[in-house]
Formats: C-alpha cells, sequence, structure tokens
C-alpha cells in the first residue's frame, strides 16, 4: 500500500515481468527500455524501469495482445537510480 | 450522423475454409438461446472469431455483429453502431442520430448525455423483433471506457427476452459476471475449453491441412503449443509441402522459443520475397483492400497478392461478400508489426503517410487522421482534423474529435482559429469552462484584423492557417454562441442574451443547426432573465419553424419550455394547449413515446392542480410517472417528486410533501434551465404554513435573503417565501418592522414582474400584498389588492394561488364577497377553500378512459359478486379479472373497491 502511495513521477521502479517461452531480441522493441533475458528454465525476463502503474498496464496489454503466457510480475526494488 | 457507418465492422466473417467443426462448442453456444449472456474469453489465437463466426453461420437464429475496435469507447459512436448492429435483425429504421435529435435534451444535461435513455429508445426498438435473436460483440478487450461498459449492463439488465449477448474477448469484461453466474444467466467458453483436443489436434494437423503426422508427433506438436490455435495453424503452414515434417516437430520440440517466434519465423521464411514485404508494409492497416495496399507499397500487384494470401491460409479475414476489404488476423497483424518496426523503423512513418492520402482521397478523414497521426505528420493531421470538425461536431462525437486534437502540438492548435474553437466546443461538452474561454481569446486574437493585437508571446510569429474556409467566415459566430452557452452554464444570463444575440445575428440564414442552438440558448436566457414575452415569441415562431422543418421531437421538447414560459405569463389555457398541442404530436411519433413526453404530462398535472382539480392533477401525473419509468431522463426524479410534493401540499398532507421535496432535493441535476421553485424554498414555504419558523428562518438565512435584496426573476420564488416569512413572524409579533420592509421587497417585486408581463407572478405578488395588509388589519387596503388580483386571475381559472394561502385569505375572501367582487369565481375559490356551498362540477373526464370489459367489471363490482363469482360471470380466470380490476383502480386513481365505486359515481360511469 505504501508502496503504491509514495509512488512518484520522477522515480521510476524496476520491475520484472516473467514470460513462458523464449522471445527474439525483436520484442525488445515493443517492450520499449526493457532488457530481454533468457532463462534456462525457457522463461524470458523483461527487466526495466517502469515510470508508473499506467505505464505497467501498457506492458501488461501488450504481453496480453501478443498471446504471450504472463507468469509473474515483480517490484525489484523502488529506485533503480538508488 | 454523418461520419459514416463502416459496414465492415457489422460483416459477420465467413467461416474460414481449413477450419475443424467443433459441436462440443457450438452446443454450448447454442445454451445461449437460454441465457443473457454468452462470454467466450481467452487469450490471442485461440479461434474466438472463427468459432463464432462459424457457429453464427449455421445459427438458427439472426445474429447481429459488432466488431469492436479503439474508436468505440467514444460513448456516441460506440452507441451509433450499436444501434446500426442491431437494426440488422430488427430492421427497424429510425436511427440513433434521430434519437438522439434532442438538441434540447443536450441542455437539460450538458455533461452526461442521456445513454440510458438511448438504449431505452434502442431496447424498444428490439422489443420489436419477431424473434429470438443474438448481438455479437467481437474484440471487446479494446474497451477500457466505463462508460460503454455501463451501457453494456443497462443492456443487460433491460433487454427483452428475444435478446442475447455474445461477448468475445481476450479479458473478462467489466461487466456483473459474477451476478449472471449465479442466476444461470451466463454462458461461458474459457482458454481451456476453446484449445484443440489431442483428437481435434489430429483431425486439424491430418485432415484438414493434410499431413498424414504420426500419432506420436501429433502429441509432440500438441504438447508443445498447449493446444494453442494459432501455434497449431503455424506449424501446419510450416510444414505443409516439408517432407522432414517429424524432424521438424522435433526440432520445435526441442526449442524454448516462444512458440509464435518460432513459427512465424518459419513460414515467413517460406514465402517469397514480395509477398513477405507486402505482408510487413500493409501490417500497419487495420483494413486492406487492393487499391489502398497498392497506395501504400506502392506497387500495383494488391487484389492479386491479397487473393494469395487468403488462399494461402495467411491469417487474412474478409470484411464482405464482395472480397474487397480484408483484415489480418488480429494477432498476426500485431506480430508483423514488432518486426516491421525492427527490420524497417524508417519506412514507417512514409508507410502510414501513404495511408492517410489514401484515405482522405477516399473519403474517410476519421482513417485518414489516424494515420497522419500514426506518421507524427501534425501539420496534415491538423488540416484533416480542422476538415472534419462541424460535421463531428453536429454529429456529437466530440470526444473522438477531442482525443485528436489533444495529440497535436499546442503550437499548431494556436495558429489555427478554426482548430481554437472547435476545440473550445469540444471542451465545453466535456464541462471544461475555463480552458473553452482560453481557446476562444487564442481564435480571436487571429479574427482581430484592427491592428490592435496584444502581445501573446505564445502564439507563433507565424501567418495564420485555416483550411476549413467556410467554418472559419462563421467563426465570429460560433464564438459568440459557444459564449453564450458557457455563459448559461454559469448562471451569467446577461452575458448569455448578449452573446445568443450576437451569435444569432451572425450566423447565416442556411446554418439551420447552428440557428437552433442560438435560439435555443437565447431563449432560455430569456426566460431564466425573466423576459417572459419575448421569450414566448421567439420560441413560438421557432417551434413552428421546427414542426415545419419535420424535426418532431425537438419540437416537442421546445413545447415543454414554451409551456413553463406561458404559465410564468399567467397564461394558463395557452399552456394547457401548448402541452396538449405536444401531446398530440407525440402521439401521432406512435411507439415509443418521444422523449420528454413525460414531461409534458408533468406539466399538465401542475396546471390541474392549480386549477384545484387534484385528483386529475394526481392521474395525469401518474402517466407522466409510467412513462418517467420507461424513459429515464436526467433529472426526471427530481421533477416529478417536486410536483408530486405540490399536489401532495395542496391536499394537506404536508409531512408527506416534505418527503417527497427530500428525495427531490436528492436527486437535483444542476442544469442551464432555470430551476425557478427552488426545491429548499418549496420545503420553507411548506414550513412557514406549519409554523415552524425557526427553520424557515435557517434556511433564508442559509440562503442569504433579505428584504433589501435587488430583484431578479432566479430568485423571485425565494423572495415570496421570504415575504410570507416576513408576514408569519409579524403574526407571532415576532418581528414589527419586517412587515414594512416586505412591503417595501413586494412593491419592487411587483414593478419587475409587471415590467416583463409576467401576469403568474403578478397575481401571487398581489395576493402577499393583501396578506400584509390583512395582518396589519388593514382590510381596504387589501381588498384593493385582491381585486386586482382576482380579476387577473379569474379568466386563467387560478384556484391553487389563493387557496393555498389559507384562513387569512378565506378571510378576506369573505369580506370581498360582501363586497360583491368576481362573485362567480368567488364562491369557485371559497368552495375550494372547504365550503360547500358552491361545489365546483367535476366535469373532468378520466385521462384514460375505461375499456368496455372495465366498465363491464366496474358493473359487477358494484354487486355483492365475489371476486372469483365475477369471473364465472363473465367465463374469465380470476386472474384476467384481478388484472382487470387492477388496471380500473389505476385509471380511477384508487387502491380498493369502495373507493373505485365512490369515484365512479363521481364520474356517471355506473
Amino acid at each position: 500500500m505504501s508502496e503504491a502511495a509514495t509512488e512518484h513521477r520522477e522515480h521510476p521502479r524496476l520491475y520484472e515481468i516473467r514470460i513462458k517461452g523464449h522471445l527474439d531480441a525483436r520484442w525488445a522493441d515493443s517492450f520499449e527500455g526493457l532488457t530481454i533475458t533468457l532463462e534456462e528454465d525457457g522463461c524470458t525476463l523483461l527487466t526495466g524501469p517502469v515510470i508508473d502503474q499506467a505505464a505497467l498496464h501498457r506492458l501488461l496489454r501488450k504481453v496480453r495482445d501478443f498471446g504471450m503466457t504472463l507468469l509473474s510480475v515483480n517490484l525489484k526494488q523502488g529506485n533503480p537510480h538508488e | 450522423m454523418s461520419t459514416p457507418i463502416l459496414t465492415t465492422k457489422l460483416y459477420v466473417p465467413p467461416p474460414r475454409r481449413g477450419v475443424i467443426e467443433r459441436f462440443r462448442l457450438i452446443e454450448r453456444l447454442n445454451d445461449g438461446l437460454y441465457r443473457k449472456l454468452t462470454l467466450v474469453s481467452a487469450p490471442a489465437g485461440f479461434g474466438k472469431t472463427t468459432l463464432v463466426s462459424a457457429w453464427s453461420a449455421g445459427c438458427a437464429q439472426p445474429v447481429a455483429w459488432l466488431s469492436l475496435d479503439e474508436g468505440d469507447n467514444d460513448t456516441s459512436r460506440f452507441l451509433a453502431y450499436l444501434s446500426a448492429a442491431l437494426q440488422t435483425v430488427t430492421a427497424h429504421q429510425s436511427s440513433v442520430a434521430e434519437m438522439g435529435d434532442g438538441i434540447l435534451g443536450s441542455f437539460q444535461s450538458p455533461q452526461s448525455p442521456p445513454v440510458e435513455l438511448l438504449l431505452t429508445n434502442l431496447l424498444n426498438q428490439v422489443t420489436t423483433a419477431p424473434e429470438p435473436f443474438f448481438l455479437v460483440l467481437d474484440d471487446y478487450h479494446v474497451i477500457n471506457a466505463e462508460q460503454v461498459d455501463s451501457a453494456i449492463t443497462f443492456l443487460l439488465d433491460h433487454m427483452p427476452p428475444q435478446m442475447h449477448v455474445v461477448i468475445a474477448t481476450r479479458e473478462d469484461p467489466d461487466l456483473p459476471l459474477a451476478r449472471l453466474r449465479a442466476r444461470g444467466q451466463l454462458v461461458e467458453l474459457r482458454a481451456a475449453d476453446l484449445r484443440f483436443t489431442p483428437a481435434e489436434s489430429a483431425e486439424f494437423l491430418n485432415q484438414v491441412m493434410g499431413l498424414k503426422l504420426s500419432a506420436e508427433n501429433i502429441a509432440a506438436l500438441e504438447t508443445r503449443t498447449e493446444g494453442w490455435i494459432v501455434g497449431l495453424q503455424l506449424a501446419a503452414l510450416s510444414m505443409q509441402g516439408r517432407s522432414d515434417s517429424a524432424s521438424f516437430i522435433q526440432a520445435f520440440a526441442g526449442s524454448h522459443r516462444f512458440v509464435l517466434d518460432y513459427l512465424l519465423e518459419e513460414v515467413l521464411q517460406r514465402q517469397p520475397e514480395a509477398v513477405l514485404h507486402f505482408l510487413l508494409q500493409t501490417a500497419i492497416l487495420d483494413r486492406l483492400n487492393g487499391s489502398l495496399c497498392d497506395a501504400v507499397t506502392g506497387r500495383a500487384d494488391g487484389t492479386a497478392l491479397l487473393e494469395v494470401l487468403e488462399r494461402g491460409n495467411l491469417f487474412l479475414v474478409p470484411l464482405d461478400d464482395q472480397r474487397q476489404w480484408y483484415r489480418y488476423h488480429h494477432l498476426f497483424a500485431e506480430v508483423l508489426q514488432t518486426r516491421l518496426m525492427d527490420k524497417h523503423r524508417l519506412q514507417v512513418s512514409g508507410l502510414h503517410e501513404r495511408a492517410s492520402l489514401w484515405y482522405e482521397q477516399n473519403g474517410l478523414p476519421a482513417a485518414a487522421i489516424h494515420h497522419a497521426l500514426a506518421a507524427q505528420n501534425f501539420e496534415r493531421a491538423a488540416g484533416l482534423i480542422e476538415l472534419a470538425w462541424s460535421a463531428m461536431d453536429i454529429s456529437s462525437q466530440s470526444a473522438t474529435w477531442l482525443s485528436w486534437v489533444k495529440v497535436l502540438p499546442n503550437e499548431l492548435i494556436l495558429t489555427r482559429p478554426v482548430l481554437s474553437v472547435g476545440y473550445a466546443w469540444a471542451l465545453l461538452d466535456n464541462g471544461d469552462m475555463e480552458a473553452c474561454e482560453a481557446r476562444l481569446q487564442d481564435a480571436e486574437w487571429w479574427l482581430n484584423t484592427s491592428g490592435h493585437r496584444e502581445e501573446r508571446p505564445e502564439i507563433p510569429a507565424t501567418e495564420m492557417v485555416v483550411v476549413d474556409e467556410e467554418v472559419f467566415q462563421s467563426l465570429p459566430a460560433t464564438i459568440a454562441t459557444a459564449r453564450a452557452y458557457r455563459a448559461l452554464a454559469l448562471s451569467d444570463i446577461a452575458n448569455a442574451v448578449k452573446y445568443a444575440q450576437q451569435g444569432l445575428r451572425l450566423t447565416p440564414e442556411r446554418d439551420n443547426i447552428r440557428r437552433i442552438v442560438a435560439t435555443s440558448l437565447l431563449t432560455i436566457a430569456q426566460y431564466a432573465h425573466g423576459d417572459v414575452e419575448a421569450a414566448d415569441r421567439s420560441l413560438s415562431d421557432f417551434r413552428a419553424d421546427l414542426q415545419n422543418a419535420g424535426s418532431i421531437s425537438t419540437a416537442i421538447g421546445i413545447s415543454f419550455v414554451l409551456a413553463d414560459i406561458k404559465r410564468a405569463r399567467g397564461r394558463l389555457h395557452e399552456a394547457a394547449s401548448a402541452y396538449q398541442h405536444a401531446l398530440q404530436l407525440a402521439a401521432s411519433q406512435g411507439e415509443p413515446m418521444p422523449v420528454g413526453t413525460a414531461d409534458l404530462y408533468r406539466g399538465l398535472s401542475a396546471l390541474y392542480c392549480e386549477w384545484g382539480e387534484l385528483e386529475t392533477a394526481a392521474q395525469t401525473l401518474l402517466m407522466g410517472k409510467k412513462l418517467g419509468e420507461q424513459v429515464p431522463l436526467t433529472g426526471w426524479m427530481h421533477r416529478l417528486c417536486s410536483a408530486e410534493a405540490q399536489i401532495c401540499a395542496a391536499q394537506g398532507e404536508l409531512e408527506r410533501a416534505l418527503d417527497l421535496l427530500n428525495e427531490a432535493e436528492r436527486h437535483y441535476v444542476r442544469s442551464p434551465l432555470p430551476d425557478v421553485q427552488p426545491v429548499a424554498a418549496l420545503k420553507a414555504r411548506i414550513w412557514i404554513r406549519q409554523g415552524k419558523l425557526s427553520e424557515a428562518l435557517a434556511w433564508g438565512r442559509e440562503q442569504g435573503l433579505s428584504a433589501d435584496d435587488e430583484v431578479d426573476y432566479l430568485h423571485e420564488f425565494e423572495h415570496m417565501v421570504l415575504v410570507r416569512l416576513l408576514i408569519a413572524q409579524y403574526k407571532h409579533g415576532q418581528a414589527d418592522g419586517g412587515i414594512l420592509e416586505a412591503a417595501g421587497l413586494l412593491e419592487r417585486l411587483l414593478q419587475a414582474a409587471d415590467a416583463s408581463g409576467r401576469i403568474g407572478s403578478v397575481i401571487e405578488i398581489l395576493i402577499l400584498q393583501a396578506l400584509a395588509h390583512e395582518a396589519r388589519h388593514d382590510i381596504s387596503r387589501a381588498l384593493v389588492s385582491l381585486e386586482r388580483a382576482l380579476t387577473l386571475a379569474e379568466p386563467e381559472g387560478y384556484v391553487r394561488l389563493f387557496v393555498d394561502e389559507g384562513a387569512p385569505m378565506d378571510a378576506l375572501l369573505r369580506e370581498a364577497a360582501k363586497r360583491a367582487i368576481a362573485s362567480d369565481y368567488m364562491s369557485q375559490l371559497r368552495a375550494a377553500l372547504g365550503h360547500t356551498d358552491a361545489r365546483i362540477p367535476s366535469t373532468q373526464l378520466l385521462i384514460e378512459p375505461l375499456s368496455e370489459r372495465e366498465l363491464e367489471i366496474l358493473k359487477l363490482l358494484s354487486t355483492d359478486l365475489s371476486g372469483p363469482e365475477i369471473a364465472r360471470e363473465l367465463m374469465l380466470s380470476l386472474s384476467t379479472v384481478r388484472t382487470h380490476t387492477q388496471n380500473i383502480y389505476t385509471k380511477l386513481g384508487v387502491n380498493n373497491r369502495r373507493s373505485a365505486l365512490r369515484r365512479a359515481e363521481e364520474l356517471n360511469l355506473l
């Protein structure tokens, strides 16, 4: 609760979105700003700063629209610049 | 509706070749006939559209289809398409544009268009559908506007039994699913149901695609794709004509790559260069046809390539029977776009640019604007948006227009006065008054050619840009009218009048719609200012024009305001004929009754109430109440409760009246139509009648009212209640000086009302003057005022205005009777005050006459026969007799047998 309440526009947060299957590098453009990491268990991690909740939901909508299987969404840390 | 309906959105996609029959799912969809909603909810690529369209093709019932897109988040556009889709099955000819004709309706609530009203009208049309049918809403996941979700919820709650809804979506919609589920009104097909079973995979791969795969290989594919249909389709396409299917499957099964990445790569690699290029370049298009594709690719083989793609099962969906328009399967298009961005990023804006040009040349401005914005060619977009404004504003799609203009850089808007004014109107429609004025001033800055322009550093030092020359010529009128609207919404009457007049003067004769807007604003402003004679004149002419022009529903809306104005002029009979005239017009329109009919009954009821015919008033209001429930107009509950309260008060049920007024207060909605009898003042008036002076005093303080106030029409009613309070206080010995202040206030009120010809007010003020003199025992002066009031009131038959003042008025009338003032009329008034020496003949017939059958039953009700005996006598079932009896009670305005008989006797029905 306090996480969301103190969220501020100038301080993007680092999120980690886990997708089933290995994504090609060309998806980087669609998930701009996120790093694509392929994991050994056959999953893909999209990691990077997300400016706010609205931006996060936009990313999740892309996951939905590309027919990808969403496994988890994690907040890595409050401020990537810290 | 000036923006054309794209019929391709209403086209049921034909079943694709190479699709397997899925009986188990078709049967579940058929179950929807016994439920309200069928929800097909699964991620992209699970064959939702294919399934529902295959089911539609074989469905015994008619199917109305609507493919949704982002633009449908604009409620008015969505409703236009919904209406068009429903018309394909109900064959009803009237359109939303016609239903939305209530320009006056939009004044009643500028910020919330009466969506429920439009939906109710739609549902009334649907009720005429002769057989059960389905409405399919495909791609519902694009909807994120709460208003559209509420519209669908309203639809589900109120639709007639022959209507069933099917929703296909990638995510569960924001509808009351749990409730529908619990009531057994929901059929659900989800990913688990949609994915191919092993048997279906086998049938698809081997029989439909002719691949001859072993059971082991099929199982491997099934496992790897998890029955995801788009995956299996791509796999099949990759293997067609390949001899080494087994090794392909092995490699695929052993890979961790995202199914779509792996397989699409395979499929695309197998396409000839020309096809691959075509796929990537045209992926930016929501809809494709040969000519548009040629424009975008700069080649001439668009039609031929589309045929190749369709034959090759490359995810192309036809959008019409002529094979002109197609679209890509959404998931396929989305993935192609990411590849386009990846490989040919620099080409993308050029592609959009060419698409925009094609759409412009082919008369489809919305798509042209979409692509111009996507190309980030804001200059071009600004020009197109400017040209689209006048048509779109009229069809009240201001939300869509506003969403375009908001994307433009501000410097561009600042140099374009037409865009600035369009922006201002769109902001008004959305209730943003301050931002609106700023945009109007931006536009005016350019119009000011006197050479004395103020310094506006933020306006770019370039030339003004005008694309729509015709609209530019009318800008002064449009700006003035926008200011009138704004002023009225802010209760600034003087400016509303000034600007509306200015707008009207500047609007050319032929511009009908703008004249309607300006005239309505002017008249409402005149009315709010109390200039009822002028308002009456202009509105009467205006109504005649509208009627001649065939705008019946606007004419009806106008009649209701016109009658209010005539009432204020003290012309009760003219008001009654205005209501009746409008009711006749409404009746000539047939079912469903046009918007605002309920308010006509309400107005008529108030007249009956004033004439002392309380029974008729109550019955008439009941008619309005029934209609109002069918077609709930904004603020209706407020007006209904307030009207009911006044009848109750006249009947002496003061506590009940107060309850109703409290309820009216809860339903109050602010509107540009003047609130001439505020609920708080009506309550205070009842408190005074009850002797609760401290409550009434608190009201006066709260409203900041004082006898020294300047007088104006909007506060007239409150001031008259204040006078009653001051008289009551004087009589209670609470404030001796107040009575003189009251006299002064009355004098000023009288002058103002006299000067504007508000005879209704004049009579009431004279009555109050008489009461003020009476309070000070100055009977002869009281009678002077009263006599003038009686002379003015007699021809129009006012009763309650006198009678509601109770005992002191009774005493004054007795005095007047002694002096033989207006004697016939006097006895009528005294009868209403409870004296039985002169009964008013009840000539009033029932609003809704009893039917033959009801009269027959009424006669039997007057005997000793019981209900079952009456049923036997007439050879009807008991429940039929009960229904008739209930109808008789309703029409007579009673609720039991004894009062029905008494009422029937009064009306000579037996």
